[in-house]
């Protein structure tokens, strides 16, 4: 039993490692994901045409080769040297761009959604441009992807599992290890029970969110 | 109203009931495969699979078309032909070695596979290769011994030999010298270590001899070997504890290849790593 906790605070420690990725990647890429959306979605076409190539080079080539690229691309491309300092950030912005991608399109769904009779109305109401966005569209567009964006998080949390391939030790790396060491394959189900648990609370808090939103019905 | 329910309903039937449908198709379709599989094993030779990491040079790596070369599977592909067997050539993650072996995957592990350490969790074959870990600094670096690596940032592959020597406490020289170290990082597979050693992340890189000389000979001198070893060690063929039957054909058909020249005519294709200089299997030839 003695063991078993033993292999429970190791994996605990790779957990750290892997919410790290998490949370960054979270808080970067939501508003990221945004911010790519008007440019994608712009009526002058070099500009949309340009975004939509990013997006599809971004979601058409591995994660895991894009996390290589920017930590060694420096090096091999540009010839500096970074140091092992560089891993962290280099992972943070391969997943949040990556992400960003996704959550792009997602936003796009959501507000494209929204009948053109609310512009409408808006505009007759006297709302500019931007008052339509922020207080009329945004809104209903954020209730609206709101179970898209849950199934990124929840792919986001296993997703970690990839920052091994740049020399990051992360929770089912690490897990891997101890399963090579004690020969045992118990670790790997401790690492799969982490994972359960948290995509768990991340399903719960989300769903909460969610109703949260439903002040309409 | 009621027969937009009603037809709502029926289109959920149908969507149920051909999934339900096709999946059956499939579990049988699945079997008749499985059954189909048990016959060419019974028409069949009896195979020898060997399981080994495919990024593991020269001992086991894919080739330019895509076939897995290596000197232990050419080892393993002559003594398939001398003993009747069938030879399978299975790539495994290094990480999942015991799985692999314990489930009956694999017959055997063979890929450069060091006895230190594992006495005691593998039936082994007699070593056939002396192996050393050696520490590789890029050439411009001012590491030249040992003690130099004080404060530096030294790598080795995850589940490696070198990894398992830096990290025994019993190893006192060993683990003092790994304390010394700003970090001991681990890397997953050996090409992401050269790129990080040659892009400057790291400052050394512990690594088996045999790599190290491939790396050494294929970088027009961007790396440097230390004359300092961290280590030696042996390599042999690891089968599952208990399979002495097996252990024993496979090596007994080994000495039989050292003694008429074969052994070493396999190793000679190998020149450039080393390997003739590193097969120690004449020693325990009977």
């Amino acid at each position: 039993m003695a063991n078993l906790n033993n292999i429970i605070i190791q994996i605990i420690g790779g957990a750290g490692a892997s919410l790290i990725i998490f949370f960054s990647t979270l808080i970067i890429s939501l508003p990221l994901g945004l911010l790519i959306t008007f440019p994608r979605m712009s009526k002058f076409k070099p500009l949309s045409a340009f975004f939509v190539f990013i997006i599809s080079l971004l979601r058409g080539t591995p994660l895991m080769l894009q996390l290589i690229v920017w930590y060694y691309g420096p090096y091999y491309l540009f010839g500096w040297t970074l140091g092992l300092s560089w891993r962290v950030p280099a992972i943070i912005i391969g997943f949040s761009i990556n992400y960003a991608a996704y959550f792009a399109e997602i936003f796009r769904s959501g507000i494209q959604s929204i009948p053109i009779g609310q512009y409408e109305a808006a505009s007759v109401l006297g709302y500019n441009k931007s008052q339509t966005f922020c207080k009329i569209i945004f809104p209903q567009m954020v209730k609206r992807v709101i179970p898209p964006v849950t199934n990124e998080i929840i792919t986001l949390v296993k997703d970690t599992s990839l920052a091994f391939v740049i020399t990051y030790s992360e929770m089912f790396t690490v897990a891997k290890q101890i399963a090579a060491a004690k020969t045992t394959i118990i670790p790997l189900f401790v690492a799969g029970l982490f994972y359960y648990v948290f995509n768990y609370i991340v399903a719960f808090v989300m769903d909460k969110v969610e109703k949260s939103f439903n002040y309409y019905r | 109203m009621k027969s937009l329910k009603i037809i709502k309903t029926l289109i959920t039937l149908l969507v149920v009931s051909t999934f339900i449908m096709s999946c059956g198709n499939k579990t049988v379709a699945t079997k008749m495969e499985n059954d189909k599989n048990v016959d060419s094993n019974v028409s069949n030779k009896a195979k020898f699979i060997v399981g080994f990491d495919a990024e593991y040079p020269p001992y086991g790596y894919i080739t330019d078309d895509g076939s897995y070369e290596g000197f232990d599977l050419d080892l393993a592909k002559e003594i398939c032909e001398r003993t009747g067997m069938e030879f399978v050539a299975q790539p495994i993650d290094w990480d999942s070695k015991d799985l692999e072996l314990n489930s009956g995957n694999i017959d055997c592990i063979w890929n450069g596979f060091t006895v230190t350490g594992r006495e005691n969790d593998y039936t082994w074959s007699v070593p056939y290769v002396d192996n050393s870990i050696v520490l590789v600094v890029k050439a411009n670096s001012e590491i030249n011994k040992k003690s130099d690596l004080a404060g530096k940032v030294v790598m080795a592959q995850a589940g490696s030999s070198a990894l398992t020597a830096l990290e025994d406490e019993s190893d006192t020289a060993t683990f003092e010298l790994a304390k010394s170290f700003k970090s001991l990082e681990q890397c997953p597979d050996y090409n992401n270590g050269f790129m990080s050693l040659e892009s400057g992340m790291i400052d050394c890189l512990a690594v088996d001899i045999g790599v190290a000389k491939y790396k050494l000979n294929n970088s027009n001198g961007i790396f440097r070997q230390l004359d300092e070893k961290l280590s030696n060690e042996q390599y042999a063929v690891g089968f599952k504890k208990g399979n002495t039957e097996l252990r024993d054909k496979v090596q007994s058909t080994l000495f039989e290849m050292y003694k008429d020249g074969t052994f070493m005519n396999i190793a000679n294709n190998y020149k450039d790593f080393s390997l003739p200089e590193m097969v120690c299997l004449g020693e325990y030839v009977k």
